[in-house]
């Protein structure tokens, strides 16, 4: 079988005159969990739409696990687009067994999935008496419920409080340790950044990048730097190897030229007579990045 | 198929308004049928301060083989009860945005309309069920000389009475596929026949009237109704029709057949 899960060839969707997603190619390997980065409405939502058969594609076409998508691939995949849906009037038990017969998977997966998402206690209460965070995690476990091969979380954590977002994150990693696909789609970069091994950025329904997590933070390097001295910042900008220089909160943000690294610095104080009180390096964070690919594409 | 259906009875069988409206249905229609000699003897006792009488037990009201056009008929003006049933259940499924979920958790779109037009089927196999019941027991109380050939005449109408009603709810679940709320939906169901009646009395003009009325039986609610004919004139030495028409058949067969189609046209061509 082949590596690669989905495939995305040139998906477009047109409502009206607006184009939510253009042209749009992708690819998904197996074991990673991939994030859709973007905007509010820069088309992940209707891109997970069109690849879960709930959309309809203008044009273009997109392959799960190397063949044409049917209701029958879709139930090897366990997907949440948006907001959890569920029959409020049925329990949360009774809404899985419901999942299960459509998905047609096996009813004694239920009690695994409620225990992984941690539900059991609840499960026989009715769906609209379930606070967001567990709506969320009924979600997540009805989309495990089939055992599939891959996971679509849209906005897990959406509206949910700090310790709601780390209970979902921990389930994900969870999920993930499992060697089972996942795809994100999130707009905190954060998440994505914490949890995704590869990620791709949308916007205007364009993709504008995409890559692995790791190459994020490559590039040039900014060394933070505090220390006892009235003329630091003069003696910063003497500095062979520094860049730009910013001081924020006290603390002197220096851009390194490339080659140079944090070490360089410290050495160079250090001759000087300046024992640093802080130095570190800061890895370019996935917001920064995120900016920067959006800017570019003005 | 049966998996299908599986599928939607689950969704409805733990929901309260489904045994409320169900439970009326039936208990309405099973008491209205069966207490018709009740209602004829009020009746006759009315007429009589009015200085008229009437000898109720010379109207064979549920004699075989009379009784089967009779309580049809009567059972045919409780499928409204039947069909805001089906429209709460369909529209409940936009709603609650649970269609969208149950297509991402892998059924097509035709698995979904089906497993509503089979609900409906049972639905309309169950109220058969019921009358076929109440007219066999009624029947055989109320029948002075039971003769076997008797009970048979007129049992097409039984079949006739399942079209009726199963095009009905095909025709109510197509309006909750397209208007989609609920509220407007039963509103839209419950003036359809009016709605209906002022189209044909503006078509058909009195002037009009012998050359293309025969038009009228195409209309798709007039076909459904045209499946069981009013029975009581017969009792005031009225002709009747007492027997099923085949094209009646044929267009309330053809009605149900494009109510259920559009419904699935609507559905697969809608991003939802």
């Amino acid at each position: 079988m082949s590596d690669v899960v989905l495939s995305i060839n040139k998906l477009t969707k047109n409502f009206g005159k607006l184009c939510a997603v253009n042209q749009l190619d992708l690819e998904v390997r197996r074991g990673q969990i991939f994030g859709m980065l973007g905007p509010n409405g820069s088309g992940k939502t209707t891109t997970l739409g069109m690849l879960m058969g709930v959309t309809n594609p203008t044009s273009g076409s997109f392959t799960w696990f190397g063949e044409a998508a049917t209701h029958h691939t879709r139930k090897k995949i366990g997907a949440v687009l948006e907001h959890p849906i569920f029959y409020p009037y049925l329990s949360g038990q009774k809404n899985l067994e419901l999942n299960a017969m459509v998905k047609g998977a096996d009813p004694a997966n239920i009690a695994k999935v409620l225990d992984i998402v941690e539900l059991s206690a609840r499960k026989d209460d009715k769906y609209k008496t379930y606070s967001l965070g567990m709506k969320q995690r009924l979600a997540i476990a009805s989309a495990l419920v089939s055992d599939p091969i891959i996971l679509i979380l849209d906005e897990p954590t959406n509206g949910l409080d700090p310790m709601g977002i780390a209970e979902i994150r921990e389930i994900v990693k969870r999920i993930a340790a499992d060697g089972k696909t996942i795809i994100l789609a999130s707009h905190l970069l954060d998440e994505v950044q914490k949890v995704c091994s590869h990620f791709a950025v949308l916007r205007k329904g364009k993709l504008m990048h995409s890559g692995p997590v790791d190459e994020v933070g490559k590039g040039e390097e900014t060394v933070e730097v505090m220390a006892y001295h009235d003329d630091l910042a003069v003696l910063l900008q003497e500095f062979i190897g520094s860049g730009s220089i910013k001081k924020e909160n006290g603390v002197y943000q220096v851009t390194m030229k490339d080659g140079f690294h944090s070490q360089d610095l410290n050495k160079f104080l250090f001759e000087k007579g300046i024992v640093t009180s802080h130095l570190a390096t800061k890895k370019k964070t996935l917001e920064k990045q995120f900016l920067e690919i959006l800017a570019e594409a003005h | 198929m049966l998996h299908l259906l599986k599928i939607d009875l689950k969704k409805m069988t733990s929901y309260r308004t489904f045994w409320v409206i169900c439970g009326l249905y039936f208990l309405t229609l099973g008491f209205t049928t069966a207490s018709g000699m009740e209602i004829l003897r009020w009746f006759a006792n009315k007429t009589v301060e009015f200085g008229a009488s009437i000898n109720i037990d010379r109207i064979p009201l549920y004699h075989f083989p009379d009784i089967w056009q009779n309580l049809i008929w009567i059972s045919g003006l409780f499928k409204l009860v039947l069909a805001v049933m089906v429209v709460i259940s369909i529209t409940n499924e936009y709603q609650y945005r649970t269609l969208r979920q149950n297509i991402i958790d892998g059924m097509s779109r035709w698995e979904f309309v089906l497993s509503k037009i089979l609900t409906n089927v049972l639905l309309s196999v169950m109220s058969v069920g019921m009358l076929l019941l109440i007219a066999i027991v009624t029947g055989l109380i109320y029948t002075p000389e039971l003769i076997l050939a008797d009970v048979f005449i007129g049992t097409e109408f039984l079949l006739a009475y399942f079209l009726e009603v199963f095009a009905f709810l095909s025709y109510a679940l197509m309006l909750g596929v397209f208007v989609q709320r609920s509220g407007l939906t039963i509103v839209l169901l419950m003036l359809s026949h009016m709605i209906e009646a002022i189209i044909k009395l503006n078509l058909f003009r009195e002037s009009l009237e012998p050359s293309i009325g025969w038009l009228k039986q195409f209309f798709p609610l007039e076909s459904i109704t045209n499946l069981v004919p009013l029975p009581f004139a017969r009792y005031a030495f009225q002709e009747i029709q007492d027997y099923v028409s085949l094209t009646a058949v044929a267009i309330a067969l053809v009605w149900t057949f494009l109510f259920n189609y559009f419904s699935y046209l609507k559905l697969k061509r809608a991003d939802i």
